[in-house]
């Protein structure tokens, strides 16, 4: 038995979580939108400052409220990202390839926006947001059942990620807009000439994409110990590895994706440590591991089902 | 429908733009970086480069030294016309993010600016990356806060305002010793930083006739919460009786946020270095309780006794209404050094200016103490200070400095947990 399992354990429940809920709208987003984004970062750090903005500037400590604005906000962005960016890259044909590097422009823009922002606030308010303590809220629960003690972080993302699963299958097995983003995902051509508007569709998505990553980056904030505006970014290799397992189209296997990553980064490194000396600082090594070994040994899951490229080559948008 | 696109697209580029430039004035006006005189044509200009970490890993300290370096270039200029010297400096700052790439570039592009001055960069791994290239372009650099002992060598163009941590490292581990420890587990950042001060601490405390066990945890990460299980599981099967953490200011506050919800790290207890003293997000409730049910106790170098360092704090506080972090005092006297150095060498030249240095330091007394050079470029004369998290008044936690390390042991000047 590892010392401290219990431990290890309820860590990789509550990276699970959050995998989860950063990860999906990322595989949700891509296999409807054809977009590699790596502003993605940017929708948990600002999910984030919006509920640190919150606490900080008006003393609020409703995660509610947070995470309804945190929606909005960051979905929002995700709109104009497209509108202002993507869309009409893509209307210039620009490739894939060329698209992702856009990503990357915004993604550096987003975060040093954010500096200017926490700079301005600390001007007026002498606090400073660029390092910022973890949020108790006052209407999340916490407490302990049998023995095992639960955070207000793994209360929150427990609801959050139960939601996104239940509502996102209700969503698009069950209503006519789900199924139509279902359809642009599969084919855009066959869906358009079907009487389906792509452009609503994707920035539905987006907006839908946006906003959930934005809820996990407010719940982030009731769980690390101190927030930066780089929180996304150092998540967001994780992030990008759950969801390649997934090949960054099926749901499912980016569920299970974060169930592996978060089981390898917890309990992996725990017994790694414990019985062969392996150093804590492997940690993030063993990840890529992982995403190697998922992208040789199984293609169909990573490399062959999700690159863009065959996506181009499958695709019907000639 | 495109001409609306691309019509909005030119407005919120605009906005962007605008707020930058906004922001810019605003900094400006509002005292940004470069201080706004006349300058009358004979006045000579010097330029005193920086390269700060004001995005990143340090981004929250990085931000509280972009206003010392204000205050300084302020004083400095003042002083310098009050001892009739017709001349200016001026502050360059980059950012580096925290970054060993970013800071070469940045010391590489001030270089192509023709300066020959550099202030920065904070952390020692980004100083290693750096050394070479200021050695052999004959370029002075002072960092205020690189306190790896590995970088103490004699003879290069690299300075440091601050003791290196072999002398921290000593008070720290005997910090340790005296209030019971015999078995530590040392959790440390893997880096130059972490990897040299780790180093010395665990030789000093086995040479004391303890046992120290090293476990280290990879930098950068968005969040600690693993690191902190294993941290636990190893306290546990070990039998370990406290926890040396050696860290940053984030992480360090990130990891002791994790540890107060352990039983397992609150039944042990916890000595820290110097990188998380001055961060807030230590004096929130819960990393305060934790505090003194561990008795939680840091080292960090000061000065002992320094009226200096009491008015430095205060006009910090006046001025921007923040307290100085930790290093600020150390910053302030590395420009007013390198601005004395300057005038001293009486030639802007690599070579004149690092000869000026090691002089004008001899007699130079300023919020960080006597800034007197050992032969490796280090300030030679270090006390260490032990600090504690305490209640405050009204409500909340603050730092305290509660003792000192003297002549091989710790002295405590009061209780700071009852």
């Amino acid at each position: 038995m590892i010392p401290g399992v219990q431990q290890a354990l309820m860590n990789t429940f509550q990276y699970m979580l959050f995998y989860l809920i950063f990860s999906i709208p990322l595989t949700l987003s891509y296999r409807t939108t054809k977009v590699i984004n790596f502003a993605h970062a940017n929708f948990i750090t600002y999910g984030a400052y919006v509920a640190i903005f919150l606490h900080g500037l008006l003393g609020l400590d409703i995660m509610s409220v947070a995470v309804v604005l945190a929606f909005i906000v960051t979905g929002a962005i995700a709109v104009l990202n497209n509108t202002l960016v993507f869309t009409p890259l893509q209307k210039r044909g620009s490739s894939p390839a060329i698209i992702m590097i856009s990503s990357m422009g915004l993604w550096i823009t987003y975060k040093y926006l954010l500096y200017m922002i926490t700079d301005v606030a600390r001007y007026y308010t002498a606090k400073n947001f660029v390092s910022y303590g973890r949020i108790t809220y006052s209407d999340v629960p916490r407490g302990s059942i049998v023995g095992i003690s639960f955070s207000q972080a793994l209360v929150a993302s427990l609801v959050a990620a139960s939601l996104l699963v239940a509502l996102l299958y209700l969503f698009l097995e069950k209503t006519k807009i789900g199924r139509a983003m279902r359809a642009v995902a599969d084919n855009p051509s066959l869906a358009e000439i079907s009487g389906i508007s792509r452009p609503f569709v994707v920035n539905l998505t987006w907006f839908i994409c946006g906003g959930i990553v934005g809820v996990g980056g407010v719940i982030w904030t009731s769980f690390s110990g101190a927030i930066t505006p780089e929180v996304g970014d150092s998540a967001i290799l994780q992030v990008f590895t759950v969801g390649f397992i997934g090949g960054l189209v099926s749901l499912l296997r980016t569920g299970i994706g974060a169930v592996l990553i978060s089981t390898i980064e917890n309990v992996g490194i725990a017994i790694l440590n414990t019985y062969f000396g392996i150093p804590v600082s492997f940690r993030p090594f063993l990840t890529f591991v992982t995403l190697i070994t998922t992208l040789i040994v199984f293609p169909p899951l990573g490399a062959g089902g999700g690159l863009p490229y065959r996506f181009l080559r499958r695709g019907s948008r000639k | 429908m495109v001409f609306n696109v691309k019509s909005i697209a030119l407005l919120v580029i605009a906005l962007i733009i605008g707020l930058a430039i906004g922001y810019g004035i605003a900094s400006i006006v509002g005292g940004g970086m470069v201080t706004t005189v006349t300058v009358t044509p004979e006045k000579k200009t010097y330029y005193i480069g920086f390269t700060l970490p004001l995005s990143g890993e340090l981004s929250s300290i990085g931000k509280v030294w972009e206003k010392v370096v204000q205050l300084a270039i302020e004083d400095l200029n003042r002083e310098v016309q009050a001892y009739g010297f017709n001349v200016e400096f001026r502050a360059v700052i980059l950012d580096d993010g925290t970054t060993e790439e970013k800071a070469l570039q940045n010391v590489q592009s001030l270089v192509q600016q023709g300066i020959k001055v550099i202030i920065g960069p904070a952390a020692s791994a980004q100083v290693k990356v750096v050394k070479s290239y200021v050695d052999s372009n004959k370029i002075v650099l002072i960092s205020p806060s690189s306190t790896a002992p590995t970088l103490a060598i004699p003879g290069d163009y690299v300075f440091r305002t601050v003791g290196s941590d072999a002398g921290q490292a000593k008070a720290l581990a005997t910090l340790a010793y005296q209030e019971g420890a015999r078995k530590v587990i040392v959790f440390f950042r893997n880096d130059e930083y972490g990897n040299a001060f780790a180093d010395f601490l665990v030789s000093y405390f086995r040479e004391m006739g303890g046992v120290a066990i090293k476990l280290s945890y990879q930098t950068g990460l968005p969040d600690y919460a693993s690191e902190v299980a294993t941290l636990a599981s190893k306290v546990q099967s070990e039998g370990a009786d406290a926890v040396i953490l050696i860290s940053f200011d984030t992480d360090g506050a990130n990891i002791l946020s994790h540890a107060a919800e352990s039983e397992i790290l609150s039944s042990v207890r916890w000595f820290v270095s110097e990188g998380p003293h001055g961060a807030g997000e230590l004096l929130s409730p819960a990393i305060g309780q934790f505090a003194s049910k561990v008795r939680l106790f840091g080292t960090r170098p000061l000065f002992i006794a320094n009226p200096l360092y009491e008015g430095f704090r205060d006009r910090m506080k006046q001025k921007f209404g923040m307290e100085p972090g930790v290093f600020s005092e150390n910053l302030y006297d590395a420009i007013k050094l390198a601005g004395w150095a300057i005038l001293r060498a009486g030639t802007y030249d690599g070579e004149a200016i690092r000869a000026a240095l090691i002089e004008v330091a001899k007699t130079y007394y300023g919020p960080s103490g006597w800034t007197f050079f050992d032969n490796a470029g280090d300030k030679a004369l270090q006390d260490y200070g032990v600090w504690a998290i305490v209640p405050r008044a009204p409500e909340g936690y603050q730092f305290k400095d509660v003792g000192l390390y003297e002549r091989g042991s710790i002295v405590f000047l009061e209780e700071a947990y009852s």
